[in-house]
């Protein structure tokens, strides 16, 4: 009930999905790089066979946030962490990159690894604040701290850096070009495609590593018990500190990368509603997979283009996670994943029994 | 347990084969001389700007009957393709690609906010249509992040600002108070009125900025009282501006000050809410609804008989982006982008607001300008215009930041 | 002087919304996000009965009606769900208010609309040497009052010391034979009563629109981690603090004044994390 509690344990991150530490060999290693690479592959075909423009925009806009999307989920399932704070370093690293570009007369290359870096170091200041708590009180710090900085970025000196209320259109010095794309191009949704996925992709086969490796252990350790982990020895300080800053780095490459798309920056973007859709489209697609949140993003933004009457969206997206939180709290990807669970553990409980 | 999941199934392949369907159908449209002329028209219907959105989509379509009923534009029909948006750059952003790449759509009209309008200015040269700004004042738009695409059918706020700068120095009051939003506009207004007040022999006893989404002013307004001031300017955006006026009234301020000018503060949509406390307020206005020629009768006429109510300011600015646009189809004598746009560089035409003309060098429309007090008339607040500015005062010269390219 | 009044009837409104929070945050431990869609559904339900009867029923009704949501509220969310987590009950919470603002805005237009205090409210009163708005003093001594009530009825009441001790452990408290539910049942009203009441207040104070909910929950919600987790009086202490340090600074720290609320929750989590008159750990 007090804020720096031990995290609850969470339905929402149901037991079963949690990722197993016993399971770990080399073979699911390659596994899980082959498929990334199939993904990669199929995913660079998609503009030849959606061929219009809309959708592939709408595909694009996904990609990015679902970067976000996938640092929430991240946090989420190796530390029981729910953020509020990631729309912040997506939206600080769309506006490193306005700036740099901008304001330095940067090019987009260097600019969105600025980005990226700016992002992770917000990341990192925030994280070195708010790691410490958990449950309620890290929710309600990363909101606070995201609405500072909103704020912060609203104000009349900030005018010149982040142009305030007006938001900040984008503007290259010379031919500037990102991967042989001009300015332009990294407009065009089709063009602009590959970098988004590829981003995508990379960041969840990396961040699916991490998680794998001896760092996720340690980290479900912390999540299971602190205290113990603490007696054993463990610094739980930093490892906290590492998942908040990694997944706040994935934030901020899809934010410095959606800069470049969108060629200008809005000033909701670091809003409270922005944070708040990301982490309940999350929470939708389902926490327990890496897949989840992404899928969760990506229906979120079909829904936002298609079913927006009014904005009702937020009518929709608020019955859609009470249903999920109540009725399925894996989301839509722990419902799917129910029966494959339910059938291995059936097969498995059978071949035990062959053998006697 | 197997129900729940075949309905999940059922969901989500609906999603899929829903998204496959409106790819494909989306795909077909293509250009031809016998269609219809199609313009997007992306204007919010939900959240705090939903009525104006509505306004302005309103304009458009009494715009579209007018002219279809008498044959259309180069003998084609018009076709408007609505689409809704949050009033959030992003959203709109996403309305007039879908508008354009699955509808067909090559002008865009309706569009709200500035930010709106400089997110559809960035794109518009890259998706290759004409963008009507009818509604975004904000300077920057004629400057900085001004578009060769982009006409500016709206007067811009130092436009506005000039005309009430104009009026002032007629008003009584020997005091000024200004309160202004904590936003560069706000300030930069502030800055203009005070020399403008200095220069009538007046003096300016108060500047204060209150952040946008200010609840309470209560503080503000206790300065004003305490600074002596027997006249102010409110330069003041969104609900703030009906949180201002209650507050107000609440602490009896008009007993001390006489005067009390807005810019963009004591609008008409507002009278409704507002009430007969704004009697006497001065405020900008941009277009007279009893101006009279043959042209505004028939609008003003239309538009009551469409939607039920008299057109402000607006609608009557996207009736005037249509009439704009439709007469340099017909000048062109194409649909075409680039021919159109040549046609509206320099385009000098007759309107609902008297003659108008395009400058080439900021895509501005040149138009004059009004400050209006409010009245009562036939139990309804009105304006009463009081003072008119032409463009060559408001406006003598474009912003050189601006470079069309 | 002015100045001073003027942050004690921000911080009025703020004490009344904060309270119901805290009550509901000390025994479900959770920060009802929905408690924002609640005041700005009183404060529209205000603005109905206004209309057709006047704002003194208002001030009754509305509260009421509001209580009879939060009983919806606990029968339905709060109770069924009270073995999950908190933060995924928070997250409902956060689902209804998504859903909540929506409805309002469809039953009642987007349009803003406004409240007139009854008419011997309407005009100023001279106090202290300067005239000020009547119904701000009226807004301030119901807050007190109302402060005083709670206060009062948690203190001396055999029900008062059931939601006390069921705040400080609710599982502990039910096997000391306190009915957990129904203490339950009356907290969740009671603060969705606080909900309405603040809202009713506020209606004539500041205008009706759509966003006004979201204003005030971050605030309230900051206020209540500041005041102290489950500590009713911290939150209404806290709440008058950061109504007056708002406006003072919104007068002497313009720009800085919007932050003002996030320094002091980032300072105080540090400083001292259960807040300022909470328990200890």
């Amino acid at each position: 009930m007090t804020l720096y509690s031990t995290p609850d344990t969470d339905a929402v991150v149901a037991a079963e999905n949690r990722p197993k530490a016993l399971h770990r060999n080399r073979k699911g290693r390659g596994i899980g790089l082959a498929i990334g690479a199939g993904l990669l592959l199929i995913g660079l075909v998609v503009p030849y066979v959606v061929n219009d423009n809309f959708t592939m925009s709408l595909l694009v806009t996904s990609s990015l946030m679902s970067l976000m999307a996938l640092g929430i989920g991240f946090l989420a399932r190796y530390l029981g962490l729910f953020s509020l704070g990631h729309g912040a370093f997506y939206g600080c690293a769309a506006y490193a990159v306005a700036i740099a570009t901008t304001n330095w007369g940067w090019g987009p290359l260097p600019a969105v690894i600025f980005g990226t870096v700016f992002g992770a170091l917000v990341a990192l200041i925030i994280g070195v604040l708010v790691v410490r708590a958990s449950g309620f009180g890290f929710l309600m710090l990363t909101l606070a701290l995201s609405q500072a900085l909103y704020q912060m970025s609203n104000q009349t000196v900030m005018r010149p850096l982040t142009g305030a209320h007006d938001g900040k259109l984008i503007t290259y010095t010379g031919n500037a070009t990102f991967f042989g794309l001009s300015m332009s191009d990294m407009m065009d949704p089709g063009l602009f495609w590959p970098v988004a996925w590829v981003a995508l992709v990379v960041t969840g086969v990396i961040l699916w590593l991490f998680g794998r490796s001896r760092f996720g252990t340690t980290l479900e350790g912390i999540r299971e018990n602190e205290e113990r982990m603490r007696f054993s020895g463990f610094n739980t300080f930093r490892p906290r500190l590492a998942a908040f800053v990694l997944t706040g780095a994935a934030a901020s490459l899809g934010g410095a990368l959606f800069a470049l798309n969108v060629g200008y920056i809005s000033p909701d973007i670091l809003s409270f509603g922005k944070a708040g859709d990301s982490l309940v489209a999350a929470l939708i697609g389902g926490l327990g997979t890496l897949v989840g949140p992404v899928l969760g993003t990506f229906l979120f933004v079909y829904a936002q283009a298609n079913f927006n009457f009014g904005g009702n969206i937020h009518l929709l997206t608020g019955v859609l996670l009470i249903v999920v939180l109540v009725f399925a709290p894996g989301g839509i990807t722990g419902a799917l994943t129910k029966p494959y669970r339910y059938w291995r553990a059936k097969l498995t409980q059978r071949g035990k029994g062959a053998e006697k | 347990m197997k129900t729940k999941i075949a309905i999940a199934m059922a969901v989500l392949l609906s999603l899929f084969v829903s998204a496959c369907g409106s790819a494909t159908s989306g795909s077909k449209s293509g250009g031809g001389s016998g269609e219809t002329i199609k313009i997007a028209v992306v204007s919010p219907t939900s959240g705090s700007l939903a009525k104006t959105g509505t306004d302005a989509a309103n304009a458009w379509k009494t715009a579209a009957r007018l002219y279809n009923e008498k044959g259309g534009v180069l003998g084609r029909k018009i076709e408007l393709i609505q689409k809704d948006t949050d009033g959030d750059p992003s959203t709109t952003l996403q309305g007039v690609r879908e508008a354009v790449t699955k509808g067909g759509a090559k002008f865009v009209g309706g569009v709200m906010t500035s930010p709106e309008n400089a997110a559809v200015s960035a794109q518009a040269k890259g998706l290759g249509v004409v963008a009507m700004n009818a509604i975004g004042k904000d300077d920057v738009l004629r400057g900085k992040q001004c578009s060769p695409n982009q006409i500016n059918v709206v007067q811009s706020n130092s436009m506005s600002f000039k005309a009430i700068e104009q009026a002032l120095k007629d008003m009584p009051g020997q005091k000024w108070a200004i309160q202004a939003v904590d936003f560069s506009t706000g300030h930069s207004a502030s800055e203009k009125f005070t020399e403008a007040i200095k220069a009538s022999g007046k003096e300016v006893v108060l500047q204060q900025y209150a952040p946008q989404g200010t609840t309470d002013f209560g503080p503000y307004i206790t300065n004003i009282k305490n600074s002596g001031a027997d006249a102010m300017l409110a330069v003041v955006y969104g609900s703030d501006r009906e949180v201002l006026v209650q507050q107000m009234q609440q602490f009896n301020l008009g007993s001390q000050v006489k005067t009390v000018v807005g810019s963009d503060t004591f609008v008409e949509s507002l009278f409704p809410v507002m009430g007969d406390g704004i009697i006497g307020y001065y405020n900008n206005v941009g277009y007279d609804v009893n101006a009279d020629n043959a042209m505004n009768k028939e609008f003003v006429q239309a538009f009551i008989a469409d939607h039920g109510n008299q057109p402000e300011f607006i609608p009557a600015d996207n009736y005037l982006a249509a009439q704009l646009l439709f007469g340099a189809i017909e000048k062109a004598g194409s649909t075409d982008t680039d021919k159109v746009l040549a046609a509206l560089k320099g385009m000098k035409m007759d309107t609902i607001d008297g003659e108008v003309s395009i400058r080439p060098e900021d895509n501005q429309v040149l138009r004059n300008m009004y400050v209006g007090r409010v009245v009562k008339k036939n139990d309804k607040l009105a304006y009463e215009i009081i003072s008119t500015t032409g463009p060559e005062v408001s406006t003598p010269q474009a912003n050189p930041d601006c470079v069309m390219s | 002087m002015e100045q001073l009044l003027n942050g004690v009837a921000l911080g009025a409104l703020l004490m009344v919304l904060s309270s119901g929070l805290a009550m509901i945050y000390g025994l479900r431990g959770v920060a009802n996000f929905a408690h924002g869609a609640l005041y700005m559904l009183g404060a529209y339900l205000a603005y109905t009965v206004t209309e057709r009867i006047g704002f003194g029923l208002a001030l009754l009704v509305v509260p009421i009606a509001l209580a009879l949501v939060g009983v919806v509220l606990e029968l339905v969310f709060f109770r069924p769900l009270q073995h999950r987590s908190h933060i995924e009950l928070g997250l409902v919470t956060f689902g209804l208010a998504m859903m909540g603002e929506r409805l309002v805005t469809l039953i009642w237009g987007e349009g803003t609309l406004r409240v007139l205090p009854p008419e011997f409210l309407q005009g100023t009163t001279s106090i202290l040497g300067s005239d000020y708005p009547t119904y701000r003093l009226a807004i301030i001594v119901i807050a007190l009052v109302m402060a005083a009530v709670l206060v009062l009825l948690l203190r001396f009441t055999t029900i008062g010391l059931h939601i006390r001790s069921a705040s400080q452990d609710i599982e502990t408290a039910a096997i000391m034979g306190i009915d957990a539910n129904r203490v339950s049942l009356i907290v969740v009203s009671v603060g969705s009563a606080l909900a309405g009441l603040a809202g009713t207040l506020a209606a004539p104070y500041i205008s009706l629109n759509p966003g006004m909910g979201d204003v005030f929950l971050i605030t309230s919600l900051i206020v209540v981690v500041v005041g102290g987790v489950g500590s009713i009086a911290g939150a209404m202490v806290a709440g008058m603090g950061v109504g007056i340090i708002q406006t003072i600074g919104a007068v002497y720290l313009p720009s800085f004044a919007v932050l003002l609320p996030y320094v002091l929750l980032v300072v105080v989590l540090l400083w001292r994390p259960q807040g300022l008159a909470g328990r200890k750990v």
